[in-house]
């Protein structure tokens, strides 16, 4: 049995991308129907970064990976609320010369500077992004330690988060899409399918007309078929399915061929005391060298300090009985490889490929021994890289013995700030999409997420997509009531 | 709500790969915790990416035909050491996955699989 659903504007997604459009359309009287191809998971019905959480909430349970030397390791989002509902909840503006670099470089019209830091402090206002009020876990104060003592730059990130008055970093409420954006959007009745997998966007000649998905709950009762018409489609997948979809619907202009990413590698600490905080990351980070090197804390659950030790089991392994002690720490790089995500006919996901330079590999060697700096400065114990057969950094002698083991194609290179893979702007030459999104070659098929970034934007990126999608979408607001 | 991890059936290749690699690097941990992170191993690989999942079997149905041959704990300890750069990523992928199930599930177990008797208490 198939089902049928009619709307103005379809909208393939719920993340940081999907529900701002959501709630703009809607609010300007759109009838908005959003799919969305994860469960909806209530906040608290299951623990930060845990393996249950990535069962339930990411893709492919977290296990994606970009095929390249050396492989990296990306985590997507597959649930209402996208990456919002499962990220650190760090927040970043995109910096000034970034976007100005972007207007320039790519021919990016109505885009002041000035414009979009607005729409980012209305954004910071909806997710009553703020600096934690009590106290912070002793893994961020790790980091401020360490960099203080190096005199290194370094400060608390703010996150979208509420706190009881004066309460410490454990104690936020996350304010992802399922509490602001969403809430807003079906209030003004936007309308959302969970679970429902698109499988093809069907057009005639320049315009798209209706969508074909597969309900994922509905297969067993035999009612897996569904079908959309629609005006317009919004595709908010994130920066691998959104060009997959694209690539899938015929539209291949400069689509997936310039993924960006902040790779990141990783060390674990031990320290004398109990640090780790399994449901919280630090919020502090060491921007020193930024933008081309930024220092970070990550999820440390058990089972991810264990996995954290893997790269050299043999000398690592028996710090995983002192997992409390442990807390895992990340250094990212702006990148300057790319790289392309392929829809392959007759197989549903698509192939990802990253390429790094060899500046990246470089950079990403000086990352990790400065970040063991940090982590030596801060009173660690040991410190455990993670490259196959990394040597325990104790003192600077082992951390010049460990700068002189790395190479990159060894290393657990992972990231989860995927962009750029149908960037925007007027260039045509560079740009899958005019300056607002839509996809060149269609009328009606636009793209509104992380994949419209020209470049990775050396922070993290969510403030930026979400600045960019509620500009695009009051755009077309403007242009449909014309 | 469906569960997103399939429950699908995990080739054989794998499970006897995942099974050797787990009691050769932890030997005390018990046979029904072994088996359990088998399975998690096999629910995992089964919501793989599908080029990625199939580059996992067919590199798991060599290594399992070779081992057929030659003796299946021969050719693991050869592909652990093996670091042709594919090949290498088939018993990282595996061994992390266990790895991160084993401590996540049961965060007291020893570098040997056994229980952390100071943590236990």
């Amino acid at each position: 049995m198939s089902v049928h659903h009619d709307c103005d504007v379809l909208i393939v997604g719920s993340g940081a991308g999907g529900a701002t459009t959501a709630a703009v359309l809607a609010e300007a009287g759109h009838d908005v129907l959003i799919v969305e191809e994860g469960p909806w998971v209530e906040q608290g019905s299951v623990v930060p970064f845990s393996l249950e959480q990535m069962d339930q909430q990411y893709r492919s349970g977290g296990v994606t990976v970009a095929l390249g030397l050396p492989s990296i390791a990306y985590t997507e989002g597959r649930c209402a609320g996208g990456g919002t509902e499962v990220n650190s909840g760090l927040y970043w503006r995109p910096p000034e010369a970034t976007l100005d670099s972007w207007r320039t470089k790519y021919r990016i019209k109505d885009f002041a500077t000035d414009d979009v830091l607005s729409i980012c402090e209305e954004v910071e206002s909806s997710l009553s992004v703020q600096k934690v009020p009590g106290q912070h876990t002793p893994a961020s104060d790790i980091l401020r330690r360490g960099a203080d003592r190096l005199g290194w730059k370094n400060d608390e990130i703010p996150r979208w988060m509420k706190y009881p008055h004066g309460a410490g970093a454990t104690e936020g409420q996350r304010q992802s899409m399922t509490r602001t954006y969403l809430p807003r959007a079906f209030a003004a009745g936007a309308r959302i399918l969970c679970e429902h997998r698109l499988d093809k966007i069907v057009r005639s000649g320049r315009r798209a007309t209706s969508a074909e998905l597969t309900d994922l709950a509905g297969s067993a009762a035999g009612h897996d078929a569904v079908t959309i018409s629609f005006r317009d489609v919004i595709v908010c997948g994130g920066a691998i399915q959104t060009p997959a979809i694209l690539q899938r619907t015929g539209l291949r202009h400069r689509i997936g061929r310039t993924l960006a990413v902040h790779p990141t590698v990783k060390l674990a600490a031990r320290f004398d005391d109990a640090v780790n905080t399994p449901e919280d990351v630090s919020v502090y980070q060491v921007k020193q060298f930024a933008p081309n090197i930024s220092f970070g804390g990550s999820a440390s659950h058990p089972g991810l300090v264990a996995l954290a030790l893997t790269d050299n089991w043999r000398d690592f392994g028996s710090a995983v009985t002192s997992w409390p002690e442990l807390a895992i720490y990340y250094a990212a790089i702006t990148s300057e490889g790319r790289g392309l995500v392929q829809a392959i006919p007759g197989v549903r996901d698509p192939l990802v490929t990253y390429r790094l330079t060899k500046r990246d590999r470089d950079l990403l060697g000086q990352g990790l021994g400065r970040l063991a700096m940090v982590m030596l400065e801060a009173g660690a114990e040991e410190v455990y890289p993670s490259f196959k057969g990394a040597p325990i950094v104790r003192n600077r002698a082992d951390l010049a013995t460990m700068t002189t083991m790395f190479a990159a194609t060894k290393a657990s290179v992972m990231t989860v700030h995927l962009c750029s893979t149908a960037p925007m702007g007027d260039d045509e030459k560079r740009c899958a999409t005019d300056s607002h999104g839509l996809v060149r070659g269609t009328d009606n098929v636009f793209v509104n997420d992380a994949a419209l970034l020209p470049e990775a934007p050396g922070v993290n990126p969510q403030a930026s997509v979400m600045a960019v999608a509620i500009r695009n979408a009051r755009r077309y607001c403007a242009d449909r009531a014309g | 709500m469906s569960d997103p991890v399939s429950t699908q059936r995990m080739p054989r290749a794998v499970a006897r790969f995942a099974d050797g690699l787990l009691a050769a690097d932890l030997p005390r941990l018990p046979e029904d915790r072994r088996r359990d992170a088998v399975d998690f191993i096999g629910r995992r690989l089964g919501v793989l990416p599908s080029i990625t999942r199939f580059g996992v079997l067919v590199i798991a149905a060599v290594v399992h035909a070779v081992g057929a041959l030659v003796g299946h704990a021969r050719v693991r300890r050869l592909v652990l050491r093996l670091p042709l750069p594919l090949l290498a990523e088939y018993p990282r992928l595996i061994r992390s996955l266990g790895y991160a199930y084993i401590w996540e599930t049961w965060p007291d177990t020893d570098v040997d699989g056994g229980a952390n008797r100071s943590q236990a208490a």
